[in-house]
C-alpha cells in the first residue's frame, strides 16, 4: 500500500510551510512557503542579509525556527537515512582553514565520511566514489595538489566534489560564484546544470549574481525577509518590477529622455 | 605486571643493543640505565602521540591551549600536592580534563574565542596554584621546579606508567578518530550536515588532548609543552603538501627534536625540557629559513603567496 502511494504521488524533496525565523531576536524569514521536487535548479536571490543563508540553514536544522513547518523527503524530523541524501557547500570554499595542507583527494574523501564508517579506513567503495566524483569535477590532474595551489574556481569545485563523493541527492549551495573569475564561474554553472540533468541531482543554490542565476537555474526564488518571487528564471521580473515587488521607491527623478548611454562593452567584442 | 613495566621490558633490550652506537659521555646512559631508559621511552611516546594531536590543533587555531592546560595542570598538582595526595599528577589530570571542556563549550557556543578562553583558564589556575603553596605549602619549592621546567628524573615507576597508559589510550582513539576530527576541523557545520557526531568528537579531542597535556608535563615541563606539541607540527607544515605527508613530517621532526635535545641536554647538564624545546624551535627557524631563501633560488618566478 505504502509503497503503491509513494509511486503515484511524488514526495517532494523539500517542502516548506509558513516558516518564520528569528535570530538575535529579529525576524529574518516570515511565513515562507515553499516545494521543491526532485530534479529541480533552483535559484535563491535576494540583498544581503534577505535571509538566504538562514533559509538553508534552518532547512538543514542547524538554525531553530519560530514557527512553520519543514518536510525533507516527506519526513519532518529527517532521519539518519534521509539526511545522507542532503549535501551542503557552504559559503566560498575560502572557509577551510588556510593553516591546513590537504591534497583534493583527500578533501573529497571526507564527503564520503558518515557517522557510522568515520572509525574504519576508507573502503574500495568509498575510494571509488571518490574517484568518480573527481572526475566529474574535472579534478583529475590536480588530485594530488593542495587546495590552497588551486584557482578559486578549482578549489570551489573540489568543494562540490566532496558533496558529490557522498550519496547526496539534494545539494545546497551557498554562494559558489563568490571570488572566482568569469571563465570558471561559467564552466561551474554548466556543471551544475549537468549534475541536475545527467546525475538527477536536486539543486538549491544561493547567489548574488542574478544574471548568472537566470541563465543557469530553471526556476528563481526571491528572497527578502518573505519570498518576492518565485518562478519560472525567465519569467524573472526586470529591475523596475523587482523594485516595486521589493517596495523600494523610485528615489532620484529624471526629466529628459536623452540618450543616456555612457559605456557598454559586450566581452564578444574583446576577443 | 603494569603497563610501563611491559613497555619497558620490551625496549629495554633494543636500547641496550644501540647503545654501544650512541655519542657522547653521558647520554649512552640513556640507553643502558632504567631510571633513563625510562625518561627516554616517555619522551618518545609523548612525541609521538603530540605529532598527531598537534596538527589539529593548529587547524583548530588552538596552539596555545598546549601552554594553557599545562598551566592549568600546575594548578592542579599544586592543589595535590597541597592535600597530601601521593600522586598529585592525578589532580592534574582532573583539572585539565575540566578545563579543555569549558574551553570547548565557551568556543562553541561563541562566548568567547580561542586565545581568550585559553588566556583567562591559564593564568587563573596558574595563580590558584601559586597562592595555594604559599600559604599552605612547605618547603616543596623543588619539586615546583621540576614540573615547570621538565625534570625528566622526576618519572619514577608510577608515573612513567600512568604517561605509559595515557599515551597508548590516547594514541589509539586519536588515530581512529583521525577522519571525524579532520572532517569537523575543516568545516564543522558541512560535517554536521554529513552527520558526524561534531560535538562529541570536539569533546573527546579536548579530553584527548588534557590528557596528554597532562603526561607531558612531566617531560618537558609545564612550560614547554607547546614546543612538542606545536612546534613539530607547524615546521612540518611548512614542507607537507598533503595531509598525510604532514603527519610524516611532524612525527619526523619531533623525534629529531626529542633525542637531539637529550643528547645536547645530557652532554651540556641543561634542562632537558628547555633544550628539547630549543632544538624544536631551532629547526623551525631552520626550515623556515631555507624555505624563504631557497624557493625564490629554484622558483624566480613564482610568488610565494
Amino acid at each position: 500500500m505504502k509503497l503503491e502511494s509513494a509511486q503515484t504521488v511524488k514526495v517532494p524533496v523539500l517542502d516548506v510551510e509558513k516558516l518564520s525565523v528569528n535570530r538575535s531576536g529579529k525576524q529574518v524569514l516570515e511565513e515562507v512557503c515553499l516545494k521543491i521536487d526532485e530534479g529541480e535548479f533552483v535559484g535563491l536571490v535576494g540583498p544581503n542579509g534577505g535571509g538566504k543563508t538562514t533559509f538553508l540553514l534552518t532547512v538543514l536544522g542547524l538554525l531553530k525556527y519560530k514557527k512553520g513547518r519543514i518536510e525533507l523527503y516527506g519526513e519532518t524530523s529527517p532521519s539518519r537515512n534521509t539526511l545522507g541524501k542532503i549535501g551542503w557547500v557552504s559559503q566560498a570554499a575560502a572557509n577551510i582553514p588556510s593553516n591546513i595542507r590537504l591534497t583534493v583527494k583527500e578533501l573529497v574523501q571526507l564527503g564520503t565520511l558518515t557517522a557510522s564508517n568515520m572509525f574504519w579506513r576508507f573502503t574500495a567503495e568509498q575510494n571509488e566514489r571518490v574517484n568518480r566524483a573527481i572526475e566529474m569535477a574535472g579534478l583529475e590532474e590536480v588530485q594530488d595538489t593542495n587546495i590552497f595551489h588551486l584557482s578559486g574556481g578549482q578549489r570551489q569545485r573540489a568543494v562540490i566534489a566532496r558533496v558529490l563523493a557522498s550519496k547526496a541527492e539534494f545539494i545546497l549551495l551557498d554562494e559558489p560564484l563568490v571570488g572566482i573569475d568569469r571563465e570558471s564561474r561559467n564552466s561551474l554553472l554548466q556543471f551544475l546544470d549537468k549534475l541536475c540533468h545527467e546525475s538527477q541531482k536536486t539543486i538549491l543554490m544561493i547567489s548574488h549574481d542574478i544574471t548568472a542565476m537566470q541563465q543557469a537555474s530553471h526556476r528563481m526564488i526571491f528572497l527578502e525577509e518573505r519570498i518576492r518571487y518565485d518562478g519560472e528564471s525567465s519569467c524573472f521580473p526586470d529591475l523596475a518590477d523587482l523594485a516595486s515587488l521589493r517596495g523600494i521607491q523610485s528615489v532620484h527623478q529624471t526629466n529628459y529622455d536623452e540618450d543616456k548611454l555612457y559605456q557598454i562593452s559586450n566581452i564578444e567584442d574583446k576577443k | 605486571m603494569s603497563v610501563g613495566s611491559i613497555i619497558l621490558n620490551f625496549f629495554a633490550p633494543i636500547l641496550e643493543f644501540i647503545a654501544p652506537l650512541i655519542p657522547g659521555e653521558i647520554f649512552p646512559y640513556f640507553f643502558t640505565m632504567e631510571l633513563f631508559q625510562r625518561a627516554l621511552i616517555a619522551s618518545l611516546l609523548v612525541t609521538l602521540v603530540a605529532g598527531f594531536i598537534g596538527r589539529f590543533l593548529l587547524i583548530r587555531n588552538l596552539a596555545l591551549i598546549g601552554d594553557g592546560l599545562a598551566h592549568v595542570s600546575f594548578g592542579g598538582i599544586a592543589v595535590g600536592i597541597v592535600l597530601g595526595s601521593t600522586g598529585p599528577l592525578w589532580y592534574a589530570l582532573l583539572f585539565s580534563i575540566i578545563s579543555a571542556i569549558l574551553i570547548h563549550e565557551m568556543q562553541t557556543r561563541e562566548l568567547l574565542t580561542g586565545d581568550a578562553s585559553i588566556a583567562i583558564f591559564l593564568t587563573g589556575m596558574l595563580a590558584l596554584g601559586l597562592v595555594v603553596l604559599r600559604i599552605w605549602g612547605g618547603g616543596i619549592q623543588t619539586d615546583i621546579e621540576g614540573y615547570l621546567f621538565g625534570n625528566l628524573l622526576l618519572i619514577d615507576e608510577a608515573s612513567f606508567d600512568l604517561i605509559c597508559k595515557i599515551c597508548i589510550i590516547a594514541l589509539f582513539l586519536i588515530i581512529i578518530m583521525q577522519s571525524g576530527l579532520l572532517v569537523t576541523s575543516v568545516d564543522p557545520i558541512a560535517a554536521q550536515v554529513q552527520g558526524i557526531p561534531v560535538r562529541a568528537i570536539g569533546l573527546s579531542f579536548s579530553i584527548i588532548t588534557a590528557s596528554v597535556v597532562v603526561s607531558m608535563v612531566q617531560v618537558v615541563g609545564t612550560l614547554l609543552v607547546t614546543a612538542l606539541l606545536v612546534t613539530p607540527a607547524a615546521t612540518a607544515q611548512l614542507i607537507g603538501t598533503s595531509f598525510r605527508s604532514t603527519l610524516l613530517w611532524t612525527q619526523f621532526f619531533g623525534f629529531i627534536s626529542v633525542i637531539l635535545g637529550l643528547y645536547f641536554s645530557a652532554e651540556l647538564e641543561t634542562g632537558s625540557g628547555s633544550m628539547i624545546a630549543l632544538v624544536a624551535a631551532s629547526i623551525f627557524a631552520f626550515v623556515a629559513i631555507s624555505q624563504v631563501l631557497v624557493k625564490p633560488l629554484l622558483q624566480p618566478t613564482d610568488n610565494v603567496n
